[in-house]
């Protein structure tokens, strides 16, 4: 258990420190659709968090490590859920 | 590399969602028969790690970025068919909570960075042989990864280009090539971290690497 929370612990701190790094320009897909002039459509769904970032909070770099954080937590309780159900009971193959 | 919502004709968003729902019911199945509970922390942590990186976007060049898609550190890392679970996780959140990547787009996403990453597994594994060298290990894992963000891209050039938003602006012809160009630049930030990532990996951890010890006890039944 212990591991498993110090595990979490440095994926969180890898996004402390890296968010200011973080480039905003366009990634590939992007670039390819403003180049051709093709603008994305307003979204029926907005998710949450859009952009990564927590509307509530002012700071962006603080706005944006919130996001992540959520991010994470979100996808570590849906992958162990996720995991549960999938692994079967008994221990073969490796591990 | 995530496909938003508008970029894809409906049949083609449909046939992907298809497509992707068979690939996850057959990873499902290999799973159930190879893994046990307590692989569940395990595969947690690494779709967390890769959903970090996923956020952190390197420029590359001409004012464009790309990030980390991870499909092949997880397969690597987790088996194949782990990995693909792993990463459509990844996957679903940045769409469900993020709005990155489009909900009808979802199958097309799947596709594009779990199946093919997860895929790149079999990429790996002819590469590498039954070596042992530490040289080897390095070099297949960048050209595994490499060529699944290289051809994660020719799916999406494909899957955009029959869409009528692209279709105006020159279709698969144009959609193709730029997404490849773009991409096969991205791809060496991707083979440079996922080969840096698994070396230490397996230097530090090597029983953490479930992937490789599959392909260990194929080679010594």
């Amino acid at each position: 258990m212990r591991k498993y929370v110090i595990a979490i612990a440095v994926v969180i701190v890898f996004l402390a420190i890296f968010i200011p790094f973080a480039s905003s320009s366009p990634d590939g897909l992007e670039r390819v659709a403003e180049t051709l002039g093709i603008k994305q459509s307003a979204s029926f769904w907005k998710g949450i968090m859009k952009d990564y970032s927590v509307s509530l909070v002012g700071n962006p770099y603080l706005s944006t490590l919130l996001a992540g954080i959520f991010g994470v937590l979100l996808v570590i309780v849906f992958s162990l859920v996720l995991g549960k159900v999938v692994t079967g009971k008994k221990a073969v193959a490796y591990q | 590399m995530h496909i938003p919502d508008g970029f894809l004709s409906p049949t083609v968003a449909i046939t992907m969602l298809l497509v992707a729902f068979i690939f996850l019911a057959f990873s499902w199945r290999k799973v159930q028969s190879t893994h046990s509970h307590s692989y569940a922390a395990v595969l947690a942590i690494s779709s967390a790690f890769v959903f970090a990186a996923q956020m952190i976007n390197y420029p590359i060049a001409f004012g464009t970025s790309g990030h980390l898609v991870g499909g092949t550190f997880l397969a690597v890392l987790l088996g194949p068919w782990a990995g693909m679970l792993s990463m459509s996780i990844v996957l679903l959140m940045q769409a469900l909570f993020f709005a990155d990547g489009g909900l009808l787009a979802f199958g097309a996403n799947i596709f594009n960075m779990a199946v093919i990453g997860a895929l790149s597994f079999f990429i790996f594994k002819y590469l590498n042989g039954n070596s042992t060298s530490p040289r080897r290990f390095a070099s297949s894992i960048f050209v595994a990864s490499w060529l699944s963000v290289f051809l994660g891209a020719l799916a999406c050039g494909l899957e955009i280009g029959f869409s009528p938003v692209f279709a105006n602006a020159g279709g698969l012809w144009i959609t193709v090539p730029s997404m490849l160009f773009w991409h096969a630049i991205i791809g060496v930030g991707e083979g440079l971290i996922s080969m840096s990532l698994l070396t230490a990996i397996q230097r530090l951890n090597p029983s953490l690497l479930g992937g490789l010890m599959l392909l260990k006890k194929k080679a010594t039944p």
